[in-house]
């Protein structure tokens, strides 16, 4: 097993390093270099972005020698600090000499989408594996049918679109959830328990928007799998053994069907972030997307940067995660019968 | 908050959010609501309590104004900080922090006394000190402000005593007292040892008007409470809170839940959608009131062929301006023929602005040498169709206000096309390497009359604000003489002409002037209306919100 | 072909993207009114004989911009997915035709791109460049062309071994034939599967981006921006939220419907199902 992690976790490099030549690339995809697109009418400020912008990505120096600093800045994740916000560091918090600690944008921003991110896993997992199993066991009878249905246009809905109209129903018609923000006013004065469910409440629409496509493919997924599992050769055994068809469903069957849910799920992980721009513009919440969404409407390179390299990062170890996940659960992997 | 604009003077800023699309409609006042709802009409005595929340799209990205330079930290600061001087009701210059001031007979130096005893809310005394710092402080190299060089005119500052603070400048300044008004006066005490373009105290603001900084919870809202030591006294209403919601269709259900007591309105939510939804009218009250912007069409006169002035007319009498302010702002705009808020002493009230005329204007092109030649419906000069592009950026209005006049060009025979771009992009890309031929913008105003900064030949490098190139010695020499003559009528007198000679060059046509909208909760009392020349704003320590109307507390929507 | 359209789903979907496109083409010719003429006397009317969608905030016919929308909509689906298959051919088919160094070169570059959040990286470019139609078909294909990559890659590695490849490798074919004759039109079925799934997630990515206003410019109309234009106005002209989102929701189904339904009849393993 720990050879197998080790391997993993060194298959990773070229792959990191792979993800600095794409940034790299796009931050000299502007006409010109990159300072002189800036969203502000301010002479002196432009100048001065302008100027830190050189320094902090050394654009004045040969390319090699840029990259080779950018990469440097990779490997100890300093993004420097944002343009539009001058005084916070993109990625993690800093102290001043009057002991004056200022947050990272990201540092802040992270556990919020992660939070909902997992919150949707979670949602996936307890509404599509039911879905899924009864779509399968009812395959083309009348619950098959309408879970395909909804399948289809969970795939197909604007997620946006779908958010305003819950928006509309959910808050102002009927006054069941808040429409915006991540927690009410007077949240610090609550009792903890009343903080989880605010939060909770401010956190279900996003959750639910982010999670639908999800939700669908992950249905049709289990579906498909677990149609596939039940016609084969050891189930019709463990069938013809006179095994009870619940134990030969759950025991077996679903099981096996689950496995290459978890390769699913990592891979699934880079859409549910970049999907949280949308989600969090709209229900203004301040996570990774409605960060990385304000940086792209002001031009603030340094957290467009740090932000996509972080959520690069973040895939990796998501789909690291969910390899050491699979090779745990199959011993297969785990031994190197398998890749 | 609403008063914020009027006190960030400064800013001369392309009004890029502009008037504010805020969100239209109301639902069904659906059962749930019917239920709560209180009889907002009745009158109670001015009491203190309550909080005000309001929506902003954008977070600030600091509390100190000449840094941060965007609206959203200007509107927040001006709660928290004092300048010398202020704007009062009728817009005469009065004293904020100081007490009064006195100009030299050579009329080169101002000496303004502070109010005695000033304090800063974490109780250190406040002093002419303060106000040395600040000035130091933004005519400082290495401060990272637009709003600089005002203050560099100033050859020396000094503070002879603690409440006494005397500035000279090279010759006359006129703008001076103005630009002092918009000085926002920092802590000397929390800054000096400070890098002011990095510190924390951007995020932890200690000032001395009504309010300070009670929490910033990033992304989320800020919230302020009154500051018991401000300097102005104290205001009624206990916090305000500003909600950070991107998203302006959030902000319009928040306001009709009521989960927020104020935002700005566009024309169609005022004109349109209010009158017809009177269950929104029970709760929320409306204001109007002319503000100091107007929207223009701007040529590029680095461009053939807005060289011409011949064309530029032609253009000018071929734009129904009654029609943008009829379609476009619902007739809720005022036309405009100079550079100056209509009404105002600084409008030249002979001025008219050029009347719809399409023959006039196809007599001028044809002067000029256009004439459709080839009998394409387009006029045209040297074998080359007189074609350009307008630009402008999102803005439903403007927008809109570029398909007007694309049709009504249409019809001379200008074949005009529309572009709308995202506000980066546009700034970026367009306006500052000048790569444009047409561009539909809007200005927002400072209360003095000096625009040297957009008009004046020297201000056309790249991020200036006379991107349009605009170079007329005569008007240069005006705006130089505007600047060092003190005596109101003279000044009258030099920026009357200046606008007669801007009118007649035509180097912009003036569109409209639209109203600021704006929806307040009738909880919400104390706010006069109408609106006087500083508009609903420059009272808001006065508003107050009755027990009876207060919010219960909202641990739970 | 009959086979195909006796599936009730494809042929629903088939019926859908063929009706759409056929509005698309022949939108002057069904508009009631220019897209792009705004009449102030008829700001945000409802539905009416008139107006059969209403009017938006500019007064203009929302029948017609729908209509006109379609084409934008449409067109933004092929020719990203356009851009994404091409690239995915020519690096599939070279990764899996030559193998060794070229093909572990491709793959990491496909696992690179895979592992950076996709509409981080769409926004990310539209930040640099400027946001445009073409700018948005560009960076929806530079962005989305790793799916057909690994598929094309993987059809060739199997193809590859084929008797009848061999046979014509023996024969003295040249690599370009070879590919162009004999592999490229045996994988082809995959590559429209995959492509026409594309296309339903191209015509999402777009609206989704035209509502953050970075998609598609004004007055240009496309159904993402006219859902945003009305997103204002959501609780006033349910009609300019309704129709550009049904019309979305229908589209990309419709795709959906049609490519899922082909490769459930193209792969007999899944049919059975």
């Amino acid at each position: 097993m720990l050879k197998y992690l080790l391997k993993r976790f060194f298959w990773m490099m070229p792959l990191l390093v792979g993800i600095s030549l794409v940034s790299f690339f796009i931050m000299h995809l502007a006409p010109g270099d990159i300072t002189t697109s800036e969203a502000s009418f301010n002479p002196k400020a432009s100048e001065e972005s302008r100027q830190k912008l050189r320094e902090l990505y050394n654009l004045d120096k040969p390319v090699v020698v840029q990259y080779g600093l950018w990469l440097k800045r990779m490997a100890t994740l300093d993004f420097g600090t944002s343009f539009a916000s001058h005084q916070r560091p993109v990625f993690w918090q800093t102290k001043d000499k009057d002991g004056n600690v200022t947050l990272g944008m990201i540092q802040e921003a992270l556990p919020i989408t992660l939070l909902i991110n997992v919150l949707s896993l979670l949602l996936i997992i307890g509404v599509a594996l039911p879905l899924g199993v009864v779509s399968a066991l009812n395959q083309n009878q009348l619950p098959d049918r309408g879970i395909t249905l909804f399948v289809f246009i969970g795939f197909a809905i604007p997620g946006f679109w779908l958010a305003l109209m819950l928006m509309y129903w959910t808050g102002v018609q009927h006054a069941w959830l808040p429409i915006s923000g991540l927690q009410s006013l007077g949240h610090e004065n609550m009792h903890w328990f009343a903080q989880i469910l605010d939060t909770l409440k401010h956190l279900a629409l996003p959750v639910f928007i982010s999670g639908i496509t999800g939700l669908a493919g992950i249905s049709l997924f289990v579906r498909n799998g677990m149609l596939e599992v039940l016609h084969q050769d050891y189930i019709t055994t463990a069938r013809s053994k006179g095994l009870n068809e619940n134990r030969v469903i759950y025991g077996h069957a679903l099981r096996n069907a689950l496995l290459p849910l978890i390769t699913i799920f990592g891979l699934s992980i880079p859409g549910l972030i970049g999907g949280s721009v949308i989600a969090e513009s709209i229900f203004a919440i301040p996570g990774m997307g409605k960060l990385f969404y304000d940086a792209v409407l002001m031009r603030d390179f340094p957290v467009i940067m740090g932000i996509l390299t972080i959520g690069a990062i973040l895939t990796l170890i998501g789909n690291l995660l969910a390899d050491v996940a699979y090779a745990w659960a199959d011993p297969r992997v785990r031994r190197g019968v398998v890749q | 908050m609403l008063n914020k604009t009027y006190r960030c003077k400064l800013i001369k800023f392309i009004c890029f959010t502009s008037i504010s699309i805020l969100l239209s409609a109301c639902g069904d006042s659906s059962s749930t609501q019917a239920n709560y709802q209180l009889d907002y009409s009745k009158d109670y005595p001015a009491t203190t309590g309550g909080t005000l929340i309001d929506a902003m799209v954008g977070e600030p990205s600091g509390l100190i104004a000449m840094i941060a330079g965007e609206s959203a930290a200007s509107a927040i600061a001006g709660n928290i900080f004092n300048s010398l001087l202020k704007y009062d009701k009728n817009l005469d210059l009065t004293g904020e922090l100081a007490e009064s001031w006195e100009i030299s007979k050579d009329k080169k130096t101002i000496t303004f006394h502070l109010k005695p005893n000033l304090k800063w809310a974490d109780d250190k005394p406040l002093t002419s000190d303060d106000v040395l710092f600040t000035w130091q402080k933004v005519t400082d190299e290495k401060t990272r402000t637009p709003y600089g060089s005002d203050f560099k005119l100033v050859i020396k500052a000094e503070a002879p005593d603690i409440n006494t603070f005397r500035i000279t400048y090279a010759a006359p300044y006129a703008p001076a007292l103005d630009t002092w008004a918009g000085l926002h006066i920092l802590p000397r005490h929390l800054l000096k040892d400070q890098d002011i373009n990095t510190t924390a105290f951007a995020r932890h603001p200690v000032g001395s008007h009504y309010y300070k900084l009670d929490s910033w919870k990033n992304g989320q809202y800020l919230k302020l409470t009154r500051n018991p030591n401000a300097t102005q006294g104290q205001a009624k209403i206990d916090a305000l809170l500003s909600r950070i919601i991107p998203d302006k269709a959030a902000q319009f259900l928040e306001l009709s839940a009521d989960n927020i007591d104020s935002m700005g309105l566009n024309p169609i939510q005022y004109a349109r959608i209010f009158p017809a939804r009177p269950d929104l009218n029970k709760n929320i009250a409306l204001y109007k009131e002319l503000g100091n912007n107007y929207t223009y069409l701007g040529f590029n006169l680095k461009r053939k062929p807005f060289d011409d002035i011949r064309v530029r007319q032609a253009i000018n009498y071929a734009i129904d301006k009654q029609e943008i302010i009829d379609g476009v702002l619902l007739g809720l705009g005022e036309p405009v023929a100079s550079p100056y808020k209509p009404g105002t002493r600084w409008s030249n009230p002979n001025l008219k602005s050029y009347p719809y005329d399409p023959n006039k204007a196809k007599a001028l092109l044809k002067e000029a040498g256009y004439e459709d030649h080839d009998g394409d419906g387009i006029l045209d000069k040297d074998g080359k169709p007189l074609a350009f592009e307008i630009l402008t950026n999102q803005n439903k209005e403007r927008e809109m206000t570029g398909v007007l006049i694309q049709r009504r060009l249409k019809e001379i025979g200008i074949d005009v096309n529309i572009r709308v771009l995202e506000w980066a992009s546009f700034l970026g890309r367009f306006i500052k390497p000048k790569e444009f031929d047409v561009v539909v913008l809007g200005w927002s105003l400072s209360l003095d009359p000096d625009q040297y900064s957009i008009w004046h030949s020297s201000q056309q490098a790249p991020g200036q604000f006379n991107f349009i190139s605009y170079s007329n010695p005569r008007v240069d020499k005006l705006l130089e003489e505007g600047r060092l003559e003190l005596d109101p009528e003279k000044r009258m007198k030099i920026y009357h002409e200046f606008s007669k000679i801007l009118l007649e060059d035509s180097p912009i046509v003036y569109l409209s002037a639209g109203y600021g909208l704006s929806a307040i909760h009738k909880r919400v009392k104390g706010i006069s209306n109408p609106a006087p020349p500083a508009g609903i704003g420059y009272n808001t320590y006065e508003w107050y919100i009755p027990k009876a109307y207060a919010r219960t507390e909202m641990s739970d929507h | 072909m009959k086979k195909l359209l006796s599936n009730p789903l494809v042929l629903i979907g088939f019926v859908i993207i063929a009706s759409i496109l056929l509005i698309a083409l022949a939108a002057p010719l069904i508009a009631p009114y220019d897209p792009e003429a705004i009449d102030v006397k008829a700001i945000l009317l409802s539905p009416s004989s008139a107006h059969l969608m209403g009017t938006d905030g500019l007064g203009r016919d929302v029948f017609s911009r729908m209509l006109y929308g379609a084409r934008i909509s449409l067109m933004v689906g092929f020719v990203a997915v356009g851009i994404a298959t091409a690239i995915g051919i020519v690096l599939g088919a070279i990764a899996g035709f030559y193998r060794g160094w070229v093909d572990t070169v491709i793959m990491r570059l496909v696992d690179v791109m895979l592992s950076i959040p996709t509409f981080f990286l769409i926004l990310a470019v539209i930040a640099f460049l400027t946001p445009s139609i073409w700018n948005i078909m560009i960076v929806i294909g530079l962005t989305s062309w790793m799916g057909v990559t690994r598929l094309v890659r993987a059809e060739f590695l199997s193809l590859r071994n084929r008797e009848f490849v061999l046979a014509a490798q023996t024969l003295g074919a040249k690599d370009a034939r070879l590919i162009f004759t004999h592999l490229l039109p045996n994988s082809l079925t995959p590559i429209i599967v995959s492509s026409i799934l594309g296309i339903a997630s191209a015509v999402l990515v777009e609206s989704g981006l035209s509502f953050l206003g970075l998609g598609v410019q004004a007055p240009q109309a496309s159904w993402g921006n006219i859902l945003t234009d009305g997103k204002e106005y959501i609780q006033f002209a349910w009609w300019l939220s309704l129709f550009p989102g049904l019309a979305i929701l229908i589209t990309v189904l419709g795709y959906n419907l049609l490519g899922d339904g082909l490769r459930d009849a193209f792969n007999p393993r899944s049919s059975q199902h």
